[in-house]
């Protein structure tokens, strides 16, 4: 994903559901996964919650419908370890 | 010994019924079961949208329920206790991102049951609420947010935060009649 246009677009997608991770402590990062398909990070900060979690089948919905109007699709979704 | 594991989603399989229950059109004297999940400020909540729609919409009885854990979706005990002595029901609240979740979830599942139910969920977690809605098979299900935060207010702003759900909680539940 070199294209920075593409890369903002994945940054917009996102940004509301970062906010949403912020609020119960979580930091959302994103990562390339081959040509068009991303991985989305998701690590507790200091603080977190962890019993506020959303779990990953609510987690994965999110983030597959965030993408849609970009032009990546999402590869999966990577929660910290003592919640998987 | 280990638990046996819970399906965070509370999905069942074949369940994909996304009928809503039949609307009460009026409330007046119905019983209306409130439904805690524990997380800070639920009961008071919960509370003043019941004293306003008793002072307002003429409620009957109001029951008090609470679940153990706000995570995951009712347990299915509570939910036939509550399903066999109310008429409808509001659950709060969603101000995280599991808690937003299992009150839709749990919303859904008194739908499903014929119990018309108001979710209320903070608007900074209303994507997870959509969310489960969307895994439930039930995309159309419609919740209440209020904005966020909700935990860490005190009594004035949650009276504040009652103001916006109550005109809601009515759409929600198609009442047209003040008593």
């Amino acid at each position: 994903m070199s294209d920075p246009t593409a890369s903002a677009s994945v940054d917009d997608a996102l940004a509301s559901f970062r906010e949403m991770m912020a609020a119960d402590g979580y930091l959302l990062t994103w990562s390339e996964a081959g040509e068009d398909k991303v991985v989305v990070t998701i690590a507790a900060t200091e603080g977190a919650c962890e019993d506020c979690l959303v779990p990953l089948p609510i987690m994965t919905n999110i983030m597959a419908k965030a993408l849609a109007p970009t032009p990546y699709e999402l590869d999966h979704v990577e929660l910290p370890g003592a919640v998987h | 010994m280990r638990e046996a594991l819970l399906d965070p989603t509370g999905a069942i399989a074949g369940e994909n019924d996304s009928t809503l229950s039949p609307r009460p059109v009026t409330l007046k004297g119905l019983t209306v079961g409130l439904l805690d999940n524990t997380k800070p400020n639920s009961t008071l909540l919960l509370d003043e949208i019941a004293a306003d729609l008793r002072r307002d919409y003429g409620i009957g009885e109001i029951k008090h329920y609470v679940k153990d854990y706000f995570g995951t979706p009712i347990k299915d005990e509570l939910f036939r206790q509550i399903v066999s002595e109310v008429d409808i029901v509001i659950t709060a609240v969603g101000d995280c991102g599991s808690c937003s979740a299992a009150t839709v979830a749990d919303g859904i599942m008194f739908e499903r049951a014929g119990i018309p139910t108001v979710s209320i969920t903070s608007d900074s977690f209303a994507m997870s609420g959509q969310a489960m809605a969307d895994v439930q098979g039930f995309p159309g299900f419609q919740f209440v947010m209020v904005q966020h935060p909700v935990a860490s207010l005190d009594s004035t702003h949650i009276r504040g935060r009652a103001d916006q759900a109550v005109p809601e909680a009515l759409r929600i539940l198609g009442v047209t009649e003040v008593a």
